[in-house]
Order: C-alpha cells, then sequence, then structure tokens
C-alpha cells in the first residue's frame, strides 16, 4: 500500500497517529491474522486491576504479545502460567496507544491437547466445505434389516453390549461382524478395510447384503478415539454403499465419523436400539393387522350370504324341490368352507406361542358362531315362508283356463282366459300372443 | 361366483396350498409383513367374488403365523466375516462368549 504516494505527489511526512493507523489497517485486512492458533512458551504474565491477563508467548527467535480480556478470562477452564506450552487462539491487532500489535486471545488450551483439537478443527472445517457432512447427504435406515454389518473391535464389551440389545429387541436381524482395531496407530486402516468388507458382503444363500452398517467403539479419551477422527475413516463412513450408524464413546464424545454418518447414535448400544423396530411393536402391528383381515373376510363373506338368500326367496314361491335344496347346499358349502377357513385358524392360533394374539381367534370364533346361527336362523324361517309371502314381492300366481298354475308359455293359446292372483286381489286377462319360450 | 361347488374345488386346490405355505415359509419378515399388508389392503378394498375373499384370508393367515413364528422363534445370529487371500468373503458363527474372551 502506498497511499502516500498515490494521494499527494512527492514526499510527505505522517503522523504517528497516522501511521500506526495505517499499520492497523494494514494488519487488520489480513485475513490470516484474523483467525490464528499460535503455539509457544508462555513468559511473563500479568494480570490488570480490570482482570485482563498481559503475557508473553514465545519461541526461541521471537515474542508476541497476548491479552485475554477479563470477560474471555471467564471463559477459559485454562490459566496462562510462566513456562507452560500453550496453544493461543485469537485475532491480531494494534493497540494503538502503546504503538504494539497483540493476539487479542479468546481460546488457550495446552499444547499437547492443542495438536489434536487443532487437527479436528481443521479436517471439520475441509470436510464440512466439502459437503460431507450436509444433512440432505443422510439417507434413512431400513424400517426392518435382516442383515446389519457392525465394524467394531472383538475385545471388550461393546460388541457384547450390542448383540444382547438386539437379541432382546429383534433377534431376527443376522448380525454380521468386520472385526477391526478401534485405537492406535493401525486402527484407522483397519476400520476402513472392514467396512469395505462389510459392503461387499453377500449371502451366497439369499444373494442379500447387509441392509445397514454400524460403526462403533466404547468411551475413551479423545487420544483413544482418534481413529475416528482420522480423514480416511470419515470419508469412509461417507462413502458407505449402505445406511450408516456411527455409535463412538459416551454421550458427549464427539467425532468426525458421526458427522459424516447417516445417523449419530450416543453409544454403540443405542446404534443396536435404533436400526431395528422392537419385537413387542411388531407383535401389536400383527395383531392389528390380524384384526383387519378378519373383519374384511367377515364382511365379504356376508355380502353373498345376502344375495343367496334374496335370490333363494325369490326362487322359492315357484320351486319349492330340487332347486331350492341346491341353493340351500351351495350356501351351506360356501358358508362351511369359511366356517372350516375361520375355525381351523382358531385351533392353530392357539397354539401360538404369543399369549396376547391368543384373544384374537376366541373374539374370531364368537363372531362366526353369530353369523352361523343368524343364517341357520333366517334358513328356518324361509321354509315357513308361504308362498303369498312372495307375491307380497311383487311376483303373481298365473292360472290357465283348466286351473292349473302356467309355468310355460306353450300351455297356453291366443284367447285363452287367465286367472291372474297377486298379493291383493286377482286379474281375469286374456292372452293376446304366446312368445316363444327361447325367446 | 361359479357355479361348481366349493366342494368339486377342494381336492385340486389341496397341493397348491401346500405350495403357497411352503413359499410363505421361506419368506423373510420384512417381506412377509408387507406382503400381509398387501393382502389386508385388497380385502378391505372389497369389490371381491368370495372365492377370491376365501383365498385372500387363507394367504393371510398363512403370512400372519408366518411373521408371528418368526417373531417368537427368532434367535440372533452373530458371525464375523473373514476375508480369504483371494478376497473372498466369509460369515463364520462367532458365539458371544468367544467374542468376550478375545
Amino acid at each position: 500500500m502506498d497511499i502516500a504516494t498515490t494521494n499527494h505527489p512527492g514526499p510527505r511526512i505522517l503522523g504517528v497517529a497516522e501511521v500506526t493507523r495505517l499499520v492497523r489497517d494494514t494488519l487488520r485486512a489480513e485475513r490470516g491474522l484474523r483467525d490464528v492458533w499460535v503455539e509457544g512458551e508462555v513468559g511473563q504474565v500479568s494480570v490488570s486491576s480490570a482482570g485482563h491477563c498481559y503475557f508473553t508467548l514465545k519461541d526461541e527467535r521471537a515474542q508476541l504479545r497476548c491479552v485475554i480480556f477479563r470477560d474471555e478470562r471467564q471463559m477459559i477452564p485454562f490459566e496462562a502460567r510462566t513456562g507452560l506450552r500453550l496453544v493461543a487462539h485469537g485475532r491480531l491487532d494494534v493497540f494503538e496507544p502503546q504503538g504494539a500489535y497483540q493476539l487479542y486471545v479468546d481460546t488457550l488450551q495446552p499444547a499437547g491437547f492443542g495438536d489434536l483439537a487443532l487437527r479436528f478443527e481443521a479436517l471439520k472445517a475441509k470436510l464440512t466445505a466439502e459437503g460431507l457432512f450436509d444433512p440432505a447427504r443422510r439417507r434413512p435406515l431400513p424400517a426392518v434389516p435382516l442383515i446389519v454389518g457392525v465394524a467394531t473391535s472383538l475385545s471388550g464389551a461393546v460388541l457384547h453390549d450390542m448383540t444382547k440389545v438386539l437379541a432382546r429387541r429383534w433377534p431376527l436381524v443376522r448380525v454380521v461382524v468386520g472385526a477391526c482395531q478401534v485405537q492406535g496407530p493401525v486402527a484407522a486402516g483397519t476400520i476402513v478395510s472392514a467396512l469395505r468388507r462389510l459392503a461387499r458382503f453377500t449371502d451366497p444363500a439369499t444373494g442379500r447384503g447387509v441392509d445397514v452398517v454400524i460403526l462403533a467403539r466404547g468411551g475413551g479419551s479423545l487420544e483413544d478415539l482418534w481413529a475416528f477422527n482420522e480423514e480416511t475413516v470419515v470419508r469412509a463412513v461417507a462413502a458407505c454403499p449402505k445406511p450408516i450408524v456411527v455409535g463412538v464413546g459416551h454421550e458427549t464424545d464427539v467425532t468426525l465419523a458421526e458427522f459424516a454418518a447417516d445417523v449419530r447414535a450416543a453409544t454403540p448400544s443405542v446404534a443396536a436400539e435404533l436400526i431395528v423396530p422392537s419385537r413387542s411393536d411388531e407383535v401389536s402391528r400383527l395383531r392389528g393387522l390380524d384384526q383387519r383381515l378378519a373383519a374384511a373376510v367377515t364382511r365379504s363373506i356376508a355380502d353373498p350370504q345376502r344375495r343367496l338368500e334374496n335370490e333363494r326367496r325369490a326362487l322359492e314361491g315357484f320351486r319349492p324341490g330340487a332347486l331350492l335344496a341346491a341353493e340351500r347346499e351351495r350356501v351351506g358349502l360356501l358358508l362351511d368352507r369359511a366356517t372350516r377357513v375361520m375355525t381351523g385358524r382358531t385351533a392353530l392360533d392357539r397354539s401360538r406361542l404369543s399369549r396376547a394374539a391368543d384373544r384374537l381367534p376366541e373374539l374370531l370364533g364368537g363372531r362366526l358362531a353369530r353369523a352361523r346361527s343368524e343364517l341357520e336362523r333366517t334358513a328356518a324361517g324361509l321354509v315357513a315362508l308361504s308362498p303369498f309371502g312372495t307375491l307380497e314381492r311383487g311376483y303373481a300366481i298365473v292360472r290357465g283356463p283348466a286351473g292349473a298354475v302356467l309355468r310355460d308359455s306353450d300351455h297356453a293359446a291366443p284367447g285363452d282366459m287367465l286367472d291372474i292372483r297377486l298379493a291383493r286381489g286377482g286379474l281375469d286377462a286374456r292372452v293376446e300372443a304366446v312368445r316363444d319360450s327361447a325367446e | 361366483m361359479t357355479d361348481s361347488t366349493a366342494a368339486a374345488e377342494q381336492p385340486p386346490a389341496q397341493p397348491a396350498r401346500e405350495e403357497a405355505q411352503r413359499r410363505v415359509a421361506a419368506l423373510p419378515f420384512d417381506q412377509a409383513l408387507a406382503e400381509l399388508q398387501a393382502v389386508v389392503s385388497r380385502l378391505e378394498a372389497g369389490n371381491l367374488p368370495l372365492e377370491d375373499s376365501i383365498e385372500l384370508y387363507e394367504q393371510g393367515v398363512l403370512l400372519h403365523d408366518h411373521c408371528g413364528r418368526l417373531l417368537s422363534k427368532a434367535e440372533l445370529r452373530v458371525q464375523r466375516l473373514v476375508e480369504s487371500a483371494g478376497g473372498q468373503l466369509r460369515a463364520l458363527d462367532l458365539s458371544l462368549g468367544e467374542a468376550e474372551k478375545r
């Protein structure tokens, strides 16, 4: 920057404040200085009466003045003390009255720990920018998985705890374990290859692969859990072709692998809970379906029954003999079949293990018995029904000149007198023409 | 509704039923449940000939009982994936005690 030369031709004398301001603005314009992590050893420390803390960070070649204001000091659970190696975070600015540039600190950490925390933050920022943690990437878990792939260590309680949850909640699932190390320098590599193995697995018998994957580890320090913050592991989680749940450590532990997962579980046991339905929920769902099934079939049986009854009644006045018997048999057979289906069902159901589901067939049986006795009552009523009842529904009895009931148009000729009996009263009529019965 | 009586259809229907039983018995839970839901919906929609309704009902019962059996009899199976030199993956049964000991 050379404001002096562009704005005013020739040399110009600046005031101290002017120069200081120029330095300040230059410093502030530098993005790399607005958000810096600095590691060094703490030199002299002093705390002002207002509660602000002033100290220097130094290494073999340079010193940096730092200040922590009282408010920040109260937020930071850590005090600067001479001789400590620290990592400080903050922004660089110029304190004009003293013409000094200094680091305005908002975070302080011990140096060893700080390394990992820094890498964590840096990788988090990088992968966030790539969209790896985008919530829109998250896939739903399958409702009822058949095979679950678990990437975890064979030692320790984690696998045991998870299988215990699965055995109680949903033992129908099959667990396929991709063993890996979950701690130490080679852990990341073994986790990545375990995830790949699980994704590649297909059951030779069914041709099905895993429906969902769990990556799990018990609790530990930040160093212990570090493998789950390694870039290769985080990327492998994000690239997993199957929905993946990550449950690492305790509730309070956060790892980057969890951010990349479709679902983050607080602990391995919670992960196991999340991926399967509960057996008792499914039992009651089945019970509901069973009730709907029975109700629907009862309805669908009732309608044809009613129609057959109607037909039979209509026919009865005219053909009380063979046809009626055949129709009655037909109704009876259909009803028998329905009954067999439903009562056979009752016997089967009684032997079922689920005690809760046992009440259902009884209900069903009761309903069926009621439907049956209703039908029997109707049938009994039918036998007693007189032909005159039929007239009431709009039918008529026609007699020829000889007084015989006419069933066939061949038995009448044009000019014949007919006696028609209606429900109320009768008619004397003459035949105009005879239509063939074939018409 | 056809005129043939239910009794006349009974004998040839028997093998078909056994076939259906075998098919249902091999279904995994999720598929059996999905089929059961479909059967219930069709039956509830109505407008089916009686024969079809009864057939559907029988099918629904098979599916329901199969699901119930799966739920009550299942035992968790835990296996370990092992990769051979050729990259072949095999799943070997793993007892939980074994996992703990390691």
